[in-house]
């Protein structure tokens, strides 16, 4: 960790989000952020309207899903010579205040990973159903992590050039979340929870996890492991 | 001695494909070749096939082939589909190649910044 300002560049993974990345990008750059956002081969010009709103932008050429635009998002911000590396949501659900606080929190620390945390924190109209499904997966991921997080599947998190180096997603989709936490555990390298607050919108909602996805998860994550 | 026969080769074969899927899938690879195996032994001594089926619960030894036959075609059917991630794996490093290549071009051209990082604000 540098002892001047270290440089951070916050990763969008965005797919078909065309009603909202303008939005989510300004937000961020306006905040002072750099921002890189992955368009994992949207077919409604959300590349355009990201670069348009002063993010660089880097284009899978077909659809690959979440997981591995997050892992462009990273091999790009380190050939950049980021310091630190931000994922942060494309559908508008994350505050941009929490990127500070993110970063802030693993300064102060000294670990390698700031988890969001949004029962740590606050969450703005979360339905009772994707709590249920939240504190579900929580439990899974204590369990087979051995990480005593408090939130799992949470897309905004910071971590040092070292903590990223030590990620290599290999499930594409929604399963990178459990990934990540794996990975973490793997590593060995310190990590904190950070507060943070969600705000749900029926956007964002649409756009989530649903009950099947969390069958479809396990099952990527049972395959990955049946697979050298 | 002609069912026997075909039976035979296509089993023989079925462990040819379960052995050089062994090396990517190791559990399903073992799996299948210990299936294809048991289907040889029971082809060869059906008598040993009703007594094995009577012994797990099934009637009749020609269902055990069968029900052998199904764990078979899953066993295939499920290595199938991890070859499928492993291309999958191979489409997404060749894709985000492609991708960082690009933009790499893309932020070298005249005008553009040098780094996409920059100091906290």
């Amino acid at each position: 960790m540098p002892t001047s300002a270290p440089s951070v560049c916050v990763v969008i993974a965005a797919f078909n989000e065309a009603s909202v990345i303008a939005g989510v990008v300004a937000g961020v750059v306006q905040a002072g952020w750099r921002v890189v956002v992955v368009d994992d081969g949207s077919a409604d010009g959300t590349g355009a309207l990201a670069r348009a709103a002063g993010a660089m932008v880097v284009v899978h050429p077909i659809n690959l899903g979440q997981g591995a635009a997050l892992q462009t998002g990273f091999d790009w911000a380190m050939a950049q010579d980021a310091d630190i590396v931000v994922t942060f949501d494309a559908d508008g659900q994350h505050r941009v205040a929490d990127i500070a606080r993110l970063v802030d929190a693993l300064q102060a620390s000294g670990a390698d990973y700031a988890l969001g945390s949004r029962f740590l924190g606050d969450t703005i109209a979360l339905p009772a159903a994707r709590r249920l499904l939240l504190a579900a997966a929580t439990a899974f991921t204590r369990i087979t992590t051995g990480l005593a997080v408090t939130d799992t599947h949470n897309g905004l998190r910071a971590m040092t050039r070292r903590g990223v180096s030590r990620l290599r997603l290999r499930q594409n989709r929604m399963a990178h979340a459990s990934e990540i936490l794996h990975q973490i555990a793997k590593s060995g390298l310190a990590w904190i929870e950070t507060p943070i607050t969600i705000e749900y919108s029926a956007y964002s909602l649409a756009k989530g996890q649903r009950m099947g996805d969390a069958f479809t998860i396990l099952v990527d994550l049972f395959a990955h492991r049946m697979h050298r | 001695m002609i069912a026997q026969l075909f039976l035979t080769v296509l089993l023989s074969l079925v462990v040819l494909y379960a052995w050089s899927a062994h090396r990517k899938a190791p559990v399903v690879g073992f799996l299948a070749v210990a299936a294809a195996l048991a289907g040889l032994y029971l082809v060869w001594l059906p008598g040993h096939a009703t007594w094995l089926a009577h012994a797990a619960g099934i009637g009749r030894g020609s269902d055990l082939v069968v029900y052998t036959w199904v764990v078979i075609s899953l066993l295939m059917l499920l290595n199938l589909h991890l070859k499928l991630r492993a291309q999958m794996e191979e489409i997404t490093r060749l894709a985000r190649s492609i991708a960082l290549a690009e933009a790499a071009r893309t932020l070298t051209a005249p005008g553009e910044p040098r780094s996409a990082a920059q100091p906290r604000p």
